[in-house]
């Protein structure tokens, strides 16, 4: 699970260019949308989806099942560990 | 019409390295592709210092200019076109989109307006610029040459004008 | 000086038209083009779009989007009755993406097309192109009047065109803004929008006769690059503005922008009801057309303007139960109005909205 955070984290920082960011920098249950937290916005969901398409291929039917998963990282490692097929 | 104050940033500049040596902090300015950035950055540049800055306001417009738009851009979206798509470099193919960014990061309500002609024409972009001011609400604009060729090779002129 | 900025010649083609009168016949009879396209232009996910079945162009050296803008322009002008090779005449086209299918092949920049529209009508002007996302036309015929105010031309022809590809395509449904069926402008279920093919041209001229375009106003949300403001900001303020001076008792209907997703008709529900216009009859006409993105300002204006002058308000093609929090007047089936005059919005990417006034002229 440490690793696919850490996995996570990364790919996250470069998928959402989140410059000058590094995975200390992202506390595991920390929101990811708001004005709290990582503040991600629409658009970065959609990236998020292809993110876990392409990584893990899971494929998640809409936006709106995607943020109930991007809640956290810790979320996001929970979902992808029970449901990725590669 | 009359110009306030200019600004130029030399074509191949680091854009990372002048943003932080202007201490901005605007992480989003990271997704932007390279004609919103340096529209941002030209806008921060001819703005520095000002006190009543990012009070909203709609008395100010945003008038980009360009021959090229966002065609660098669009180049990268291609590249994921087949594959997976995406829509952060999707968004950046619309030549205006620049002058949103600029609206959002300062709070301007007022208009916005991307025009392109074939070539760099001053006398063409006054009168543009001037037919603007016949909105009676606007008062003033940021307006710019700002002509992506490619991710390092650009024109970018910054202007703030007054009515 | 006549300082009335008139609308004096109209050009249109659509999927279901090839004349603004033929496009207008099919919105009256509620028609579309709108069909399911399975690997067309390559893309790799089915979509619902209107597109033109002949492709062809009007020589061997113009693309067809190139050729869809002369054609438009030359029946506006025909139209008019004015000769485009005049040093008083001023060219503008409106488009988002122009030749993006050929990506990589030529010079696809916009002002190369605008100024092969120029060149084939022997027009001296340096032509401009307003690409200001999904507004493009409405800006493009703001443009177009501010310019005639000036008095430094005579007539202004302002053309807006698009023409769909795999790279508009695939980009829309990555925002997962496209619809699977055919769109429900400010319905209950509506899902997404539909991409839409078409080429518009209105002649601007100064004129005591014909539609006045009386006034325009873009306004940025400044708020979200690809997200409506959810007050309406922008879309109210360039309302409020157009409607400083007007009647409202005189307004038969607003062309909104109706594009059917669910964040844009509620925008714009909610801006109308902020300027006071909640009673005031709307129909959409996207349900007809598709997006036509750099066309839509135009085409719709003309189609709302040939309605009013029929004194009908059109019906809104897939809408049948009002799905917007703001109890707005959609019309769901063909009425009458007195068609004195009307207002024409339309919403976009980065933010920009716009606002236009049309009066009704005296008769000729």
């Amino acid at each position: 699970m440490e690793d696919l955070i850490k996995e996570l984290k990364l790919s996250i920082i470069e998928a959402l260019n989140l410059e000058g960011m590094t995975p200390d920098d992202i506390d595991d249950n920390a929101p990811l949308f708001g004005d709290e937290g990582l503040g991600l916005d629409s658009i970065d969901v959609l990236e998020l989806l292809i993110l876990l398409e392409k990584n893990y291929g899971i494929r998640l039917a809409s936006p709106k099942e995607g943020q109930k998963v991007f809640q956290s990282i810790a979320v996001i490692a929970q979902y992808v560990t029970e449901n990725r097929t590669k | 019409m009359r110009i306030i104050r200019s600004i130029d940033i030399p074509s191949g500049s680091s854009l990372a390295c002048l943003y932080r040596e202007h201490k901005i902090e605007y992480p989003k300015f990271f997704k932007m592709d390279t004609l919103c950035k340096l529209g941002f950055l030209a806008t921060e540049l001819l703005l520095e210092g000002d006190s009543d800055r990012f009070v909203p306001r709609e008395d100010r417009a945003v008038l980009m200019f360009s021959r090229n738009g966002c065609l660098a851009n669009d180049i990268n979206y291609e590249k994921t076109m087949g594959d997976y798509p995406s829509p952060s470099l999707f968004v950046y193919t619309l030549p205006n989109i620049i002058t949103g960014e600029i609206a959002i990061r300062n709070k301007y309500k007022g208009e916005t307006s991307a025009f392109l002609l074939e070539e760099y024409d001053e006398e063409r972009i006054r009168s543009i610029v001037e037919e603007a001011f016949q909105d009676t609400v606007t008062t003033s604009a940021i307006v710019g040459w700002i002509d992506c060729r490619s991710e390092s090779d650009w024109t970018c002129k910054a202007f703030l004008v007054e009515k | 000086m006549n300082k009335r900025v008139a609308c004096i010649g109209y050009g249109a083609l659509t999927p279901v038209g090839n004349t603004p009168a033929e496009c207008y016949k099919a919105a009256d009879e509620g028609r579309s083009a709108l069909t399911l396209h399975t690997g067309t232009f390559g893309c790799a996910n089915p979509f619902v779009a209107s597109l033109f079945e002949d492709r062809s162009a009007i020589a061997d050296d113009y693309t067809f989007f190139d050729s869809l803008i002369i054609r438009a322009a030359s029946q506006a002008i025909e139209s008019a009755g004015i000769d485009p090779a005049s040093g008083r005449v001023a060219f503008v086209l409106s488009t988002i993406k122009g030749n993006i299918e050929f990506i990589g092949k030529q010079d696809i920049s916009l002002p190369a097309s605008a100024a092969r529209m120029a060149r084939y009508f022997n027009n001296p002007n340096p032509a401009i192109v307003v690409s200001n996302a999904c507004i493009s036309g409405l800006a493009a015929l703001v443009q177009g009047r501010r310019t005639m105010l000036t008095g430094k031309y005579d007539y202004v022809v302002v053309v807006g065109a698009e023409v769909q590809s795999h790279f508009i395509v695939s980009g829309f449904q990555s925002l997962k803004a496209l619809s699977e069926r055919p769109c429900k402008p400010f319905d209950a279920g509506r899902d997404g929008l539909n991409l839409g093919e078409a080429a518009a041209a209105i002649v601007l001229g100064n004129s005591a006769y014909g539609w006045e375009l009386a006034d325009g106003a873009i306004r940025n949300d400044a708020n979200h690059i690809s997200g409506p403001s959810r007050s309406g900001e922008g879309s109210y303020n360039a309302l409020r503005y157009i409607l400083r001076e007007a009647e409202i008792d005189d307004i038969s209907f607003i062309n909104p922008h109706g594009t059917a997703t669910i964040y844009n008709d509620e925008m714009e529900a909610i801006a109308i009801d902020r300027a006071g216009l909640a009673n005031v009859p709307l129909f959409g006409l996207k349900g007809c057309f598709g997006h036509t993105m750099g066309a839509a300002g135009i085409l719709e204006s003309i189609i709302s303007m040939m309605a009013c002058d029929n004194k009908t308000i059109l019906p809104t093609k897939g809408f049948e139960n009002l799905g917007v929090s703001v109890p707005v007047q959609v019309s769901a089936a063909k009425r009458s109005c007195t068609g004195l005059s009307f207002v024409k919005l339309l919403s976009g990417f980065g933010g920009v909205n716009g606002a236009l006034l049309f009066k009704k002229g005296g008769q000729a």
